[in-house]
């Protein structure tokens, strides 16, 4: 049988070539490309065959663009980590023109009760218009930093104003003044004290874009693959400062002290919760714990399950931290609980839309946190001098259950990092013996999480 | 030693950068098309074999060993056939295929000449085979396989896969007669 025939129409036929079905490119862009994306990303559709394959294959796959994007990446992230900061910051006009306000309910308190004659009015006067002055040169200050909180200062300006009315009441004795000055020393502190805060927020805000840097330096080495996911997240409850009011005392937990513990310890006179009683006996007292911003720092990994599916875990890092100021303005109690959670995180991501360098998302899942640590560092004051100062560990050790649900936005920046913002809901359920914290506070938070998103092998 | 172009072109391949399988694309899809087409007859079978073809290389891209120049057609079309295949046994019940017993003998074993015939109109021949045919002829005549490999490719009997091809051979013939007397009568 001659097979001439077969050869001849073989290579007759080699390089014919018929119409490229129409679209055939766009739909393998799409499948391959733009699925790669998403795997960097968020989800992964490069199987596991591949995985192998990668692993076994050594080659290398470095792309000097990473080197100049990283730094790129990291900037994004400081700058995001700043504007949220200012974001917090702008909590602070708030409760300055929250301490005028209470401090002119006292006054008006004090006029209207009490005859004009007493010292006690007019002292809390003078006091009045010496903390308005000073809450309005610390808004001064914060207004160069931040514009956009005129309307709070004005606030505090016509609270100014109306103190200064209440001052002009005459009846001023020699001993007030004195009084005065020593009312005028305990706002400077307390404003000394909130000067350090400020830097030490700003250290973390420094502080934390550096460590990602780190990690990222960790993992250039490492070489590219398409399924798992790496993600670093800094995690923001935005404008959720939580703020509980108790009038009289308060301790930490929230609760008012009882009676047989004001009793007990006022038996003893050194005792510095006494003086701190003594002190304010004619007074009104009141107790408010501020909960901060929980700060949150996480490393995830994420494995891709097909197109459009992710599964992920991690470890969360999250500082809790809440004020206590129980007592009048001169004299009181100040605590200040710490409490570090670590996390474990199982997250569920899908991916809705993938328009160009965007990638939409949503994810839901738990987090159990567990505390770490904590401790609770309590100064008594009295007259502005810190009497003492009693630091104790928290050994409160219950989990903290969390659900969470989010949409996501994610930019890639180049082909192996991207940035993300997760605006999301979370809720944490009540333990009753937990710890008070702002978890407890306010169970329900939104949240902003941002963070960068790298793919690795 | 120098690199030749394709071997540049499986380096960028391998580093799935989109501009180097864009240019494979380019440079292959038309005659992965035409034998995609030799398999399948509906345009849109092609469309999603090629696709699935292309996704498949992407993936095993890593496997390729690169054995002198031809080598990534040859691969490819390894692939695509492969493929096309996969996607013939998925689409069409077995009892598709037409009886053998139902077509007439054929005369003689004359031997198709496809010297005169445009490119376009043997593809037209060839996709006009019944289905079985089709795939038997393709691959023991492109794919260059032995009745043995094809009649194991497609489970089948391996004197069927040999009847087969001679059926598809002999209505060839029959096809290339009647495309030369058309031609003869437009000239008239």
């Amino acid at each position: 049988m001659n097979n001439e025939w077969l050869n001849n129409l073989r290579s007759r036929m080699d390089d014919h070539e018929e119409d490229v079905p129409e679209g055939l490119w766009d739909d393998i862009r799409d499948e391959l490309f733009s699925e790669e994306d998403k795997d960097k990303m968020i989800t992964g559709f490069i199987p596991e065959e591949q995985h192998e394959i990668g692993n076994n294959n050594g080659h290398k796959v470095v792309d000097k663009r990473l080197f100049y994007c990283i730094g790129g990446a990291a900037a994004a992230a400081v700058l995001l980590f700043f504007v949220l900061q200012i974001d917090s910051h702008t909590d602070r006009p708030e409760t300055i023109s929250q301490n005028a306000d209470g401090l002119k309910e006292k006054v008006k308190k004090n006029i209207g009760i009490e005859n004009p004659q007493d010292r006690g009015s007019s002292a809390a006067e003078d006091q009045m218009s010496t903390g308005a002055s000073l809450a309005e040169t610390t808004i001064e200050r914060t207004l160069k930093k931040i514009n956009d909180i005129q309307l709070f200062s004005k606030e505090t300006k016509n609270d100014a104003e109306v103190v200064q009315d209440i001052a002009t009441v005459p009846e001023t004795k020699v001993e007030t003044r004195q009084e005065t000055e020593i009312s005028q020393k305990p706002l400077l502190v307390e404003k000394a004290e909130d000067e350090p805060m400020k830097r030490k927020e700003a250290e973390e805000a420094l502080f934390t874009p550096e460590k990602k840097k780190e990690k990222y330096a960790e993992n250039k080495k490492s070489k590219p693959e398409k399924s798992w996911m790496l993600s670093m997240l800094t995690g923001n409850a935005s404008s959720n400062v939580a703020e509980q009011q108790f009038p009289g005392y308060a301790s930490m937990s929230g609760k008012p002290m009882n009676i047989e513990q004001v009793w007990t310890t006022s038996t003893y006179d050194d005792n510095p919760l006494t003086e701190v009683l003594l002190a304010n006996q004619s007074q009104p007292v009141e107790a408010k714990i501020r909960h901060k911003i929980p700060v949150t720092l996480g490393l995830s990994l994420y494995y891709n399950l097909g197109k459009r599916w992710g599964i992920g875990t991690g470890l969360n890092y999250t500082k809790l931290t809440s004020e206590l100021h129980s007592g009048s303005h001169t004299n009181y109690i100040k605590g200040v609980q710490t409490v570090h959670y670590i996390g474990i995180p199982v997250q569920v991501n899908y991916n809705v839309v993938q328009k160009g360098r965007f990638t939409g998302y949503v994810t839901g899942g738990a987090l159990v946190e567990k505390p770490v640590g904590g401790n609770l560092t309590t100064n008594y004051v009295v007259d502005d001098e810190i009497k003492e100062t009693t630091k104790e560990s928290l050994d409160n050790k219950s989990l903290q259950f969390s659900v969470n649900t989010a949409v996501g936005l994610q930019l890639k920046v180049i082909d192996r990092f991207g940035v993300y913002a997760e605006p999301g809901i979370g809720y944490h359920f009540k333990e009753n013996n937990a710890l008070n914290t702002v978890y407890k506070e306010k169970p329900l938070q939104f949240n902003v999480k941002f963070g960068i998103r790298l793919l690795l092998d | 030693m120098e690199e030749n172009k394709e071997q540049i072109l499986v380096k960028h391949l391998l580093m799935k950068e989109e501009a180097a399988w864009k240019e494979l694309f380019g440079a292959y899809s038309g005659n992965l098309t035409y034998i995609c087409s030799r398999y399948l007859t509906e345009k849109e079978d092609v469309h999603d074999v090629l696709q699935n073809s292309f996704i498949k290389m992407f993936r095993s891209i890593d496997s390729f060993e690169y054995r002198g120049n031809g080598s990534l057609k040859a691969w490819m079309t390894r692939i695509v056939v492969n493929e096309s295949l996969k996607h013939i046994k998925q689409n069409t019940d077995t009892k598709s295929t037409v009886e053998i017993e139902d077509l007439p003998d054929l005369p003689n074993d004359e031997e198709p000449d496809f010297e005169e015939i445009p490119k376009a109109v043997i593809m037209e021949m060839i996709q006009s085979l019944p289905d079985g045919y089709r795939t038997v002829f393709n691959l023991y005549v492109f794919e260059t396989k032995s009745h043995k490999e094809i009649s194991g490719l497609l489970g089948i009997a391996e004197n069927s896969s040999a009847s087969q091809f001679h059926r598809a051979k002999g209505l060839l013939v029959q096809k290339i007669k009647e495309f030369k007397m058309s031609k003869k009568a437009q000239y008239e």
